[in-house]
């Protein structure tokens, strides 16, 4: 079926001087009387009019929101940091850093050469069933990266050494953590 | 054998519903599932990012608004595919240049921009640039640098992330691909209402009003940005 396309097909308007002043001042208008009464009340809880606040529109903005974004707070302090941790002979090592959902880590490690096995994962803070989240399991003797935490709670690694000998970590990492340590 | 317009009408739907799923309509900005993945990305992502470049276009509803403006009186699928292309080379231009040379554009500025050509394109609709002054502007030039704004303003949102330099710029042209490929979807959709419409007297009866509000809904996203700029 061809459709030929009408020969009445607008290809613009012509409007008088008069009827294009009136409708751009329409325009402009009914924008600002939008922007007025529901937008800037609902989005700003600037309400000049008051009328927003009577059609229930600045309920947004009632309960202040508690806690910052948390991307603002990463921006802040990320200091570098080196951690040398020993991997005893035969032994597994728990390496965590406590910190905020979407909080991020960036870290490089390294070991004197060997290889360990190792499971990068995060527990939810306050959790006691002891489930746990892997972001990476492997054997290297070096790994580079960042993650950012899913969830609050206590995320690192857990390396095992199979060999006989004591094997060091060095651990650089840079990011937002509230605290690390041994667990 | 299914013709020509139901096999178009049917891939539309497709691509659309695809690209409808997870429905959060955030002009320009990223929803949380986006910021999660990009805080987390490392190397090259050409399929997320191609999908993130396509959200950001089918779900922008300022610049469907231009879109809207554009179409109103294009028909010929070369106009339409010149006019789309000039959006995106002046989009992945800045896009690029921008993310790679470390540029930060207020994004309230840049969206307050975006509304003026929403405004822009409506007065022009109504034949307002003839009226004042013989002629109307170069629509292409003008959706060039239309476009050219839009990627500055992206680059600016992206930076927040600091994306990692491993697979940065394969990563940013997939993005440009998306939203090509998004403009094309969201082009379907509405170019299958304005013809439909197009062939019906209320066309031509509701197009001053069209395209009144659209210049309307334009000061609107000015106001709306402008606020934010001076308060935040």
């Amino acid at each position: 079926m061809q459709k030929v396309m009408p020969k009445t097909t607008p290809q613009a308007i012509t409007l008088t001087n008069t009827a294009l002043l009136k409708y751009t001042l329409f325009s402009v208008i009914f924008a600002a009387s939008a922007l007025l009464i529901v937008i800037l009340p609902a989005e700003y809880n600037i309400d000049p009019t008051g009328i927003g606040q009577k059609l229930g529109l600045t309920v947004f903005h009632d309960a202040e929101i508690v806690s910052s974004d948390p991307l603002s707070l990463q921006a802040s302090a990320a200091v570098t940091e080196t951690i040398a941790v020993i991997v005893p002979a035969g032994k597994g090592v728990e390496y965590k850093f406590i910190m905020e959902q979407y909080q991020k880590l960036t870290y490089e490690w390294d070991t004197d050469s060997q290889a360990l096995y190792f499971d990068l994962h995060g527990e939810p803070k306050g959790d006691t069933t002891g489930y746990f989240e892997s972001y990476a399991i492997a054997t290297l003797d070096e790994m580079k990266g960042s993650f950012t935490a899913p969830f609050a709670g206590s995320h690192g690694w857990y390396w095992k050494n199979e060999t006989d000998t004591p094997i060091t970590v060095q651990l650089t990492v840079k990011g937002e953590y509230v605290q690390h340590g041994l667990k | 054998m299914p013709t020509i317009m139901q096999r178009y009408v049917l891939f539309t739907f497709i691509v659309l519903f695809a690209l409808w799923l997870p429905f959060d309509v955030f002009a320009h900005g990223v929803d949380e599932r986006t910021r999660a993945f990009l805080l987390q990305n490392t190397g090259v992502q050409i399929i997320p990012f191609l999908y993130i470049g396509a959200k950001h276009m089918v779900t922008g509803y300022d610049h469907l608004l231009f879109l809207v403006g554009v179409l109103f009186f294009l028909y010929k699928r070369r106009d339409i595919l010149l006019y789309v292309s000039m959006f995106t080379l002046g989009h992945s231009l800045t896009l690029l240049f921008g993310v790679i040379s470390d540029i930060q554009v207020n994004a309230y500025l840049i969206d307050a921009i975006i509304g003026l050509s929403v405004v822009y394109k409506g007065f022009d609709n109504l034949g307002g640039f003839s009226r004042l002054f013989g002629k109307s502007p170069n629509a292409k030039l003008a959706v060039l640098i239309f476009g050219l704004f839009h990627g500055f303003g992206l680059a600016t949102k992206l930076q927040e992330f600091q994306l990692p330099d491993d697979g940065l710029i394969a990563n940013l042209v997939a993005f440009n691909v998306g939203v090509e490929l998004g403009q094309f979807s969201a082009l379907a959709f509405i170019l299958l209402i304005i013809n439909f419409w197009r062939k019906h007297h209320s066309f031509t009866r509701f197009a001053t009003s069209t395209n009144c509000m659209l210049m309307s809904a334009g000061f609107m996203l000015i106001g709306f940005q402008l606020t934010g700029y001076f308060i935040s």
